[in-house]
């Protein structure tokens, strides 16, 4: 009996060690990719959401563009069940959908069962600067331990994530993820890409969400005239200086507490404020679903301003049709509640009470922050405008592009 | 009679004894620091309303000017922080020097600096509330939480650079009771011309940062052990002492009112403490 203890001693430290093994590291075969030269433009942040386990790479990140334009990522092949990313984030609206998408009247996305999205789509503009939380209310964030169908590939705690969940979402692609898998791998042109970024021709769901993450983080908006502004390569008229220093000033609109300005040229926080469109509530899908704090009623992300006269209509509903609305509406028609954001100091004078001739300058100013660098980028384009799987950006639809 | 005597002589010889341990013990020498054996320190944040830990999102706070309020956000910079030994000795080589604390980041609230810090007995602690004008540098920080405390640049000039700090909230305001929203925002003040609040008024700016020092703390720093130091703000000191600030006066932002921030700033001297110094 002793010698049978002698001999069950070792052997249940070497489970209790091998049970108590920290995780491999996973490692990526990516013998021959070469990594994305990043150019991160003046003022940007250096600190960068890209996850250990996906480096961006050239091959990657152009096999994320294909598979970001494919039709076939719903799984189907009949042309009126195909969808893809590009179908409600268009280049030409910076990657939003258009308030004038002819598939979407309005710019109000539904799946291909017709079933509306509960929210609006935000642009994806350097999602890669950004730490704190994707969609309107930052569901998708790498705290977030939940998985779907429990199953670890089907997380929700990043830009990776995003592909899973539009592939099944009723209201999107409404499909099934070993569908979409079988089917890119069954096309040609596919495996030898997938060898070329991962370093074997294998197609896994994972594989694919790695490569569209990587297309999504490319997407840098970093060169309108603003930028140009800030590097000394632009002087501002009279009219735009003045509505900058609407902008960024407290007694003029105070834009930049959200939104950011010259300390912050993502001009966003990408933080969440309950901003007074509205008193009552109850939406399933505000920030108060994901925190659960009250404070955080009606709250959703400060949208970038980058681009903002492509990304119609807005607000998470879409409410607003022009710039001009939003313009108004933050500056006579703030409706107070319990739960506005501190931030929002000037509630009580239902908005900034800015004059015509205010309003104007901070249009001009907001025209100044268009990046028409970005939105025509050859390099985020339709890589195959000739294929009818490949969704065309509908405003540039008779553009080929290589 | 001497049998009487003896333990009288032993009670006089015991206490004598008693008196130099004493005597020794309060005048005892400082420890001078010593640059050949290094210890840690950690700085802990925490945040007050008077004697208690603040209740956030809650209005339940009645400031010095009567003001009923509640405190939703506090951010805030410390700088050039500095501890002093009687040698004076300014302590210390590579010290990061800027840094921040915001109440929604736990992360923020327990400063380990990375700094070794040579052992021995110091006397006092100061910081910068806010940071120094050749440090606060626009672009500096470029990434979030940092980078959303910026102060543009027009209402900074060239040292704009970043808030001092945010503490945000609401109050009732008079006479319906209306909860209304204030940002008590502090950095550089600007002077403006015959006080026309417009930006091409301005003829100048103030530095409203400012010193706190904790005079007398006496702590150690002890080899290869961490002196945990708690630093306390009372949020209730910088709307008094000297000035009554009442937010029926000053508004719900006061980012370009100099008159505002530097009456904030002169409470704020006294808003600081260290509640606790230990070693662990």
């Amino acid at each position: 009996m002793k010698r049978l203890r002698l001999l069950l001693l070792p052997l249940i430290w070497m489970v209790a060690f091998l049970g108590c093994k920290p995780e491999d590291p996973i490692i990526i075969p990516i013998p021959s990719a070469t990594l994305y030269p990043m150019e991160i433009p003046l003022g940007f942040p250096n600190k960068l959401n890209i996850p250990a386990d996906n480096p961006i790479t050239v091959e990657g990140a152009l096999l994320g563009r294909y598979l970001f334009y494919d039709g076939r990522l719903s799984g189907r092949t009949h042309p009126d069940s195909l969808m893809s990313c590009a179908t409600c984030h268009v280049q030409s609206r910076s990657f939003s959908t258009g308030i004038d998408n002819p598939r979407f009247p309005g710019g109000h996305t539904f799946g291909l069962n017709g079933e509306y999205t509960p929210h609006y789509t935000m642009p994806l503009v350097n999602l890669i600067f950004n730490s704190n939380g994707y969609l309107w209310n930052g569901m998708i964030h790498e705290t977030n331990a939940t998985f779907y169908q429990n199953d670890p590939r089907y997380h929700r705690r990043n830009i990776e994530s995003l592909t899973w969940m539009g592939i099944v979402a009723p209201h999107e692609m409404a499909g099934d993820v070993d569908k979409t898998v079988e089917l890119i791998a069954s096309i040609s042109m596919y495996p030898p890409m997938f060898t070329a970024a991962f370093g074997t021709p294998d197609v896994t769901y994972e594989r694919i969400s790695w490569a569209i993450a990587q297309f999504i983080r490319t997407l840098i908006s970093g060169d309108n005239k603003f930028d140009k502004y800030l590097r000394g390569e632009y002087q501002m008229t009279t009219s735009e200086l003045n509505g900058f220093v609407l902008f960024v000033t407290e007694e003029g609109a105070d834009c930049f507490h959200c939104h950011g300005g010259d300390g912050n040229p993502l001009f966003t926080t990408n933080l969440y404020y309950n901003n007074a469109t509205d008193n009552t509530f109850g939406d399933p899908r505000d920030r108060y679903a994901i925190t659960g704090k009250p404070t955080d009623i009606g709250a959703y992300k400060a949208p970038t301003l980058r681009n903002i006269f492509s990304t119609a209509p807005y607000m998470r509903d879409g409410r607003f049709q022009t710039v001009d609305e939003v313009i108004d509406f933050y500056s006579h028609h703030l409706v107070w509640s319990p739960y506005v954001h501190p931030l929002m100091h000037k509630i009580n004078e239902d908005g900034a009470q800015l004059l015509p001739f205010e309003k104007n300058d901070l249009k001009n100013f907001l025209l100044l922050l268009q990046d028409t660098t970005f939105l025509t980028n050859p390099a985020f384009s339709n890589p195959r405008p000739d294929d009818h799987f490949f969704q065309a950006d509908p405003f540039v639809v008779n553009k080929v592009r290589k | 009679m001497r049998k009487i005597i003896k333990p009288f002589y032993h009670i006089i010889f015991i206490a004598f004894c008693i008196g130099l341990i004493v005597h020794f013990n309060s005048c005892k020498k400082p420890v001078p620091v010593d640059k050949t054996k290094y210890g840690k320190i950690r700085f802990e944040f925490v945040h007050y309303w008077g004697d208690d830990p603040i209740v956030y999102d809650t209005m339940i706070y009645t400031n010095a000017a009567a003001n009923e309020l509640m405190i939703n956000e506090i951010q805030y910079f410390i700088s050039n922080v500095t501890l002093h030994s009687s040698f004076g000795a300014r302590m210390i080589d590579n010290w990061v020097d800027i840094y921040y604390i915001d109440k929604d980041i736990p992360s923020t609230l327990t400063w380990n600096v990375f700094d070794r810090i040579a052992v021995g007995d110091y006397q006092s602690l100061s910081f910068v509330f806010g940071i120094p004008a050749a440090k606060n540098i626009p672009y500096m920080y470029v990434n979030p939480p940092e980078r959303d405390m910026f102060w543009p640049i027009f209402l900074g000039g060239q040292n704009g650079g970043f808030h001092y700090m945010k503490i945000n909230g609401k109050w009732l305001e008079l006479p319906e009771n209306q909860v209304t929203p204030f940002d008590f925002h502090l950095g550089v003040g600007q002077i403006y011309a015959g006080g026309v609040v417009l930006v091409d008024s301005i003829t100048g700016f103030v530095q409203n940062h400012f010193t706190v020092e904790f005079p007398n703390l006496n702590f150690k720093i002890q080899e290869d052990k961490t002196t945990v130091i708690e630093i306390a703000m009372d949020v209730s000191e910088w709307f008094k002492n000297p000035h009554d600030f009442d937010l029926e006066t000053w508004g719900g932002y006061i980012m370009q009112n100099q008159d505002a921030m530097h009456i904030a700033c002169q409470n704020g001297a006294h808003a600081f403490s260290v509640k606790s110094i230990n070693i662990q």
